[in-house]
């Protein structure tokens, strides 16, 4: 079990290495450099190619591309990703408030899908093709049909419409207004939430339809067990390790995948930083979220392998 | 049918079990009558699909939902009509009073639950146990099949268990709570050759031992010959021959009874007996014809055969068949006669 666990554990050091070594080559692939969209927006204007050249070699552009990898992982290794390319600040600064907004939005995401998800998927299981089974299969559907950010708009016009109040538009973290917080985030993470749910929620039915199928789920029938404690103890362990899979994955996929809903509710989260980054050319900085982002689907890779562990024990036993 | 006899612990009357399917209706179970004695063993057998595991999933009212229906007869246990029992009382006799072993002990334990766990919860149910006298009497079953060291085998999990100890677990979650009856559905097809006579020898041991009456269900004669006092041979849903094993072993009434008999290996021929299998397919359920359901596999068939349907009648005391041509059949002395069977 250590074994297993410690060996996932030290794959994420070259599949980090892999996606830093592929997003350096690719961002220099793209034509166009920081230096080139800083002075060169609009007209072109009067920068002269010296001026250019000294930028370039200020930022440490003018090095053959193999020195700078080693500059940048050699800082990477030891958690220093440098400055911004474009803003000249800490990239550490500039990331930490934002990855702090998305990953609560993510969590808080996580959390309204996995409430929503698990108790309509078992319902929909346990009356399959009844009226009940129905209603659970339209409304995760809808989910699945509705962006999440045109569902953030209608919410937001819904509250302006009827109660003539908006959710507040400044961010305060957590740390400094747990209220105030909450009642910003609580609706991206609804809209985004129960979209999310969508897919647990029809991944938590036909697994959970396969494990009542199951010969364990007629012995233990066969027992005399109420329905309740066979659903609870024998079924919902078994019929978890695909809906884990899923739920884990969204979630990463959420820390940093939220552009437009984050542009609805007006959050600066990760995603829009990353349009920046990107379009600005901020090597550093879109070096530096791309390897958050990986970091973060890998541990939660990691997390997910924990939990296979705790809920089959043929795995934890390999 | 016979008179209930005053040991009779189950008695089932005129049975039927249908299912509901794309092809139409199938009568999985058509009629079938059969009584088990307390302390007894008794033998269902036949091809797969002839009915025989639906009949037991019937007694315990897991017939599957909503495709499978039991729409007539009566299932008396113990003075009661199971099949007017709520879904609650019948918890209360699953597993307590009545309990079942399954064919795949591979798939039948499950893999996220410690054994222990498996074990103790139908006495915590059944016989309010506290979670230390459950623990106690795991341990002890475990003792009853054969596995040592019940309290550290308890904390493991069904995958570190081989086929056959899988099985014994299974049968000591049948024996924990102390069953009048135990219902095993083909407990050993699933097993080496080796270890299904361990298994068996276990369930009559265990059947000696404590008073439990079981019913085997099987399609391999040679298990009945050995373990069953008494056997109910059935096809297409029906019974078809019944008797005590021996009657049934050395001299079976029924063509399809000594078709089955024909084409087992016997360890009381010599080696190069050939093996005479059943010719042709069983019936597709949903378009019996209108005789005998064994009809248009039989070799000993006459006209009335395919025109009407043989009732099971007596053929010497309680041995029964329902075959117009009984009286006619060759013995299985057709081949070298057997030695005496074993009881």
């Amino acid at each position: 079990m250590w074994r297993y666990l410690i060996n996932r554990f030290l794959l994420m050091i070259p599949t980090l290495l892999g996606v830093a070594i592929i997003i350096f080559l690719l961002l220099r692939v793209i034509p166009g450099d920081v230096v080139e969209a800083k002075f060169m927006s609009g007209e072109g204007s009067g920068v002269s190619n010296e001026v250019l050249a000294a930028e370039r070699a200020r930022l440490g552009l003018d090095k053959p591309v193999w020195e700078q990898f080693a500059i940048w992982i050699w800082g990477v290794a030891r958690f220093d990703f440098g400055i911004s390319m474009w803003t000249g600040g800490p990239i550490s600064e500039e990331i930490a408030l934002r990855f702090a907004l998305s990953l609560q939005v993510a969590l808080m995401a996580t959390i309204v899908a996995t409430l929503l998800a698990l108790p309509l998927g078992v319902i929909a299981a346990l009356k399959q093709d009844t009226w009940v089974d129905y209603a659970v299969r339209v409304f995760s559907i809808a989910g699945l049909a509705m962006p999440s950010f045109w569902l953030g708009i209608l919410m937001i016009l819904g509250f302006l419409i009827f109660f003539k109040w908006v959710p507040p538009m400044v961010y305060t973290p957590f740390w400094i207004d747990p209220w105030q917080n909450m009642v910003q985030l609580v609706w991206p993470a609804l809209a985004v939430g129960y979209r999310y749910s969508a897919v647990a929620t029809r991944m938590t039915r036909s697994s959970m339809l396969e494990v009542l199928r199951e010969d364990y789920i007629r012995t233990a029938r066969a027992k005399g067990l109420w329905l309740k404690l066979i659903l609870v103890r024998h079924a919902l362990k078994n019929a978890m390790l695909p809906v884990v899979t899923v739920i884990g994955l969204e979630f990463a996929f959420l820390l940093g995948g939220l552009v437009v809903t984050e542009q609805v509710f007006n959050l600066n989260g990760l995603g829009l930083l990353f349009v920046q980054a990107i379009t600005r050319r901020d090597y550093t900085l879109t070096q530096a979220l791309v390897l958050l982002v990986a970091a973060a689907f890998i541990f939660v890779n990691f997390a997910m392998d924990v939990m296979y562990a705790w809920l089959d024990p043929r795995i934890r036993f390999r | 049918m016979t008179d209930v006899a005053a040991d009779t612990l189950l008695d089932v009357r005129d049975l039927r079990t249908e299912f509901a399917t794309s092809h139409g209706v199938v009568r999985a179970v058509d009629g079938v009558s059969w009584d088990v004695r307390a302390g007894e063993t008794v033998a269902l057998v036949g091809e797969s699909g002839c009915g025989k595991s639906v009949s037991a999933l019937s007694i315990m009212g897991l017939v599957a939902r909503p495709a499978g229906r039991v729409v007539g007869g009566e299932i008396w246990f113990k003075g009661r009509d199971l099949l007017k029992l709520s879904e609650d009382e019948m918890r209360d006799i699953r597993g307590r009073e009545i309990a079942m072993v399954f064919q795949e002990p591979m798939t039948s334990l499950n893999p996220v639950l410690t054994v222990g766990r498996q074990i103790t919860e139908a006495c915590e149910i059944h016989l309010g146990y506290t979670p230390t006298q459950a623990h106690a009497r795991a341990v002890e079953v475990l003792g009853f099949v054969g596995i040592p060291d019940g309290a550290r085998r308890l904390k493991q999990y069904p995958h570190q268990f081989s086929g056959g100890m899988r099985q014994r677990l299974m049968i000591a979650i049948a024996l924990s709570c102390r069953p009048d009856l135990i219902l095993a559905d083909e407990p050993t097809t699933a097993l080496d050759v080796t270890i299904q006579a361990q298994i068996l020898d276990l369930m009559k041991d265990l059947s000696r031992q404590f008073g439990t009456a079981n019913l085997i269900i099987t399609h391999n004669l040679g298990v009945v010959a050995r373990y069953a006092d008494r056997v109910n041979v059935m096809y297409a849903g029906k019974i078809v021959e019944r008797g005590t094993a021996r009657e049934i072993y050395a001299n079976p009434r029924h063509p399809y009874t000594l078709g089955l008999l024909r084409s087992v290996p016997r360890l009381d021929e010599p080696k190069r007996a050939r093996l005479d299998p059943i010719q042709g397919q069983p019936p597709d359920l949903t378009r019996l014809p209108p005789g005998c359901a064994f009809a248009p596999r039989c070799a000993f068939a006459i006209d009335r055969c395919r025109a009407e349907v043989p009732p099971l009648t007596s053929v010497g005391g309680a041995h029964q068949s329902a075959c117009w041509v009984a009286d006619s059949l060759p013995g299985v002395a057709a081949k070298p006669v057997a030695e005496q069977v074993p009881a």
